[in-house]
């Protein structure tokens, strides 16, 4: 018990001493020379943003309604600090098993935090936030950024949100051609069931080459509670400079009961073709691989995360503005016993409007 | 119990160590980034290079994960760029070219 102790409190030395180094570090890096490009002047204002939505779902026969709407709340100060809280309101409608056709209010705070812009190195973000893992929770999440509306299978494998600490940022790696992202964070425990947080901690680390415009990276994620496992993953983007191509993939593996699995990505933009310039075709294909040492009470509790699912998905979104698209998609899941068709077909709208002043002087 | 509140106010500590140096480098290069409170709107060689590198770098980061936006009204879109830094953990630099490019 004693060596147990001692052992933490080396680990918590060493995470100190890190974060120390750390700091100086990043602190001795910014003294070193300046970019040459000038501060622009400008004072940001807060403004009101995010997305409405309403998607059709057809999941094995069940058909489901769901319009929403994911507020974004971005209220700058200074030149350093950024709050940042988005909301989401969602009204499920489906039929019962009386036939009755019944909505379901669903509603969360995605995330609300405090930035410091510390420096050109390093961000220190603290409140909730998504958990900096792969590249899908953070940078693809909202609906109308998503090529496909419905979500990658190895999404519940990692807690979607954190609440605690974080340090990230991102920077030339030494060279113009290499930019180095990371993202390191502590969180706590919740159990409010609507903010619910794993006490865990982790990060990711990315490299993004900006001549052939590609960036793989690396997470990882230690949860210090119940079974205490780990997870790891990886992810890489590319955009060929030749070509209106985005591929994505992620691939992420838990140690414990969660399972691992892999997901490639496809979005095509038929911007070369007359009168279609605004639509784009998009493909998923995916496979999820449950723990195959799960017993069958355990699997029957994990829901999806409980069987071996492959999925393929396939989809078109039409841009009628830059602000406005139309999606469908129609996807084939295999599950034992629980194979079944995906259709999703709807709409959303991204909307940004400031607060108070017009944002339009200097 | 008391090892969550060590590692907690390890962490807190951590981060307070880190926004004071920061705010320390702050301090020094206010003098240095007195002239650049004024908006440098002049249609140089330098000038169109700048905002020519800012359309890359715009393309670059930020089509990786959405369709092109409109632009904005300066003050706003100097939030969303902010916000964007954030987010995708673009470079500082890249946020100033890019910034340069969505508001001239």
């Amino acid at each position: 018990m004693r060596t147990l102790v001692r052992t933490k409190r080396v680990n918590h030395a060493h995470l100190l001493l890190f974060f120390a180094l750390f700091s100086m570090a990043v602190y001795g890096q910014d003294s070193i020379k300046d970019d040459g490009i000038k501060d622009d002047g400008l004072r940001p204002v807060p403004i009101l943003t995010g997305s409405t939505a309403y998607f059709t779902r057809v999941t094995g026969g069940q058909v489901q309604d769901v319009p929403s709407v994911s507020p974004l709340l971005l209220a700058p100060f200074g030149d350093k600090w950024l709050i940042e809280a988005k909301g989401n309101l969602s009204d499920t409608y489906a039929k019962n098993v009386h036939g009755d056709y019944i909505g379901t209010v669903g509603y969360g705070l995605g995330y609300a935090q405090i930035d410091y812009i510390a420096n050109r190195f390093v961000t220190v973000a603290a409140g909730r936030f998504i958990t900096p893992f792969g590249m899908y929770g953070e940078r693809l999440g909202p609906n109308w950024v998503r090529a496909l509306q419905v979500s990658p299978l190895t999404n519940p494998i990692i807690s979607g949100s954190s609440l605690g600490g974080m340090l990230r940022g991102g920077f030339p790696a030494g060279t113009d051609k290499v930019n180095l992202n990371y993202a390191f964070y502590f969180s706590t425990a919740n159990t409010n069931h609507l903010l619910a947080t794993d006490r865990s901690t982790g990060g990711r680390i990315g490299f993004f080459l900006p001549g052939p415009r590609l960036e793989i990276g690396a997470s990882f994620q230690q949860l210090l509670q119940a079974d205490r496992s780990h997870s790891v993953g990886v992810h890489a983007e590319w955009q060929p400079n030749s070509l209106p191509l985005t591929l994505r993939s992620e691939f992420a593996h838990s140690s414990g009961l969660k399972g691992s699995g892999y997901w490639i990505e496809s979005v095509y933009r038929l911007s070369q073709v007359p009168y279609m310039h605004r639509l784009e075709v998009t493909s998923r294909v995916q496979q999820f691989l449950a723990n195959p040492k799960l017993t069958k009470g355990a699997a029957g509790k994990l829901g999806a995360l409980g069987r071996d699912t492959n999925q393929g998905d396939f989809g078109l979104n039409y841009y009628l503005r830059s602000d406005v698209r139309a999606s469908a998609s129609y996807g084939r899941q295999f599950a034992l016993n629980k194979n079944a068709n995906i259709w999703v077909i709807g709409m959303t709208y991204r909307f940004v409007m400031p607060l108070g002043l017009k944002g339009g002087a200097l | 119990m008391k090892t969550a509140i060590g590692l907690f106010l390890s962490l807190l500590l951590c981060l307070f160590c880190l926004v004071l140096a920061a705010a320390a480098k702050t301090g020094d290069a206010k003098d240095k980034g007195k002239d650049a409170s004024t908006p440098a709107v002049s249609h140089s060689a330098e000038y169109d290079a700048m905002r020519l590198e800012g359309e890359k770098r715009y393309h670059s980061n930020c089509g990786r994960c959405h369709a092109a936006p409109p632009k904005f009204a300066p003050r706003m879109m100097a939030t969303i760029v902010r916000h964007m830094r954030v987010r995708s953990t673009i470079t500082d630099q890249d946020m100033h070219l890019i910034l340069r490019y969505m508001t001239q």
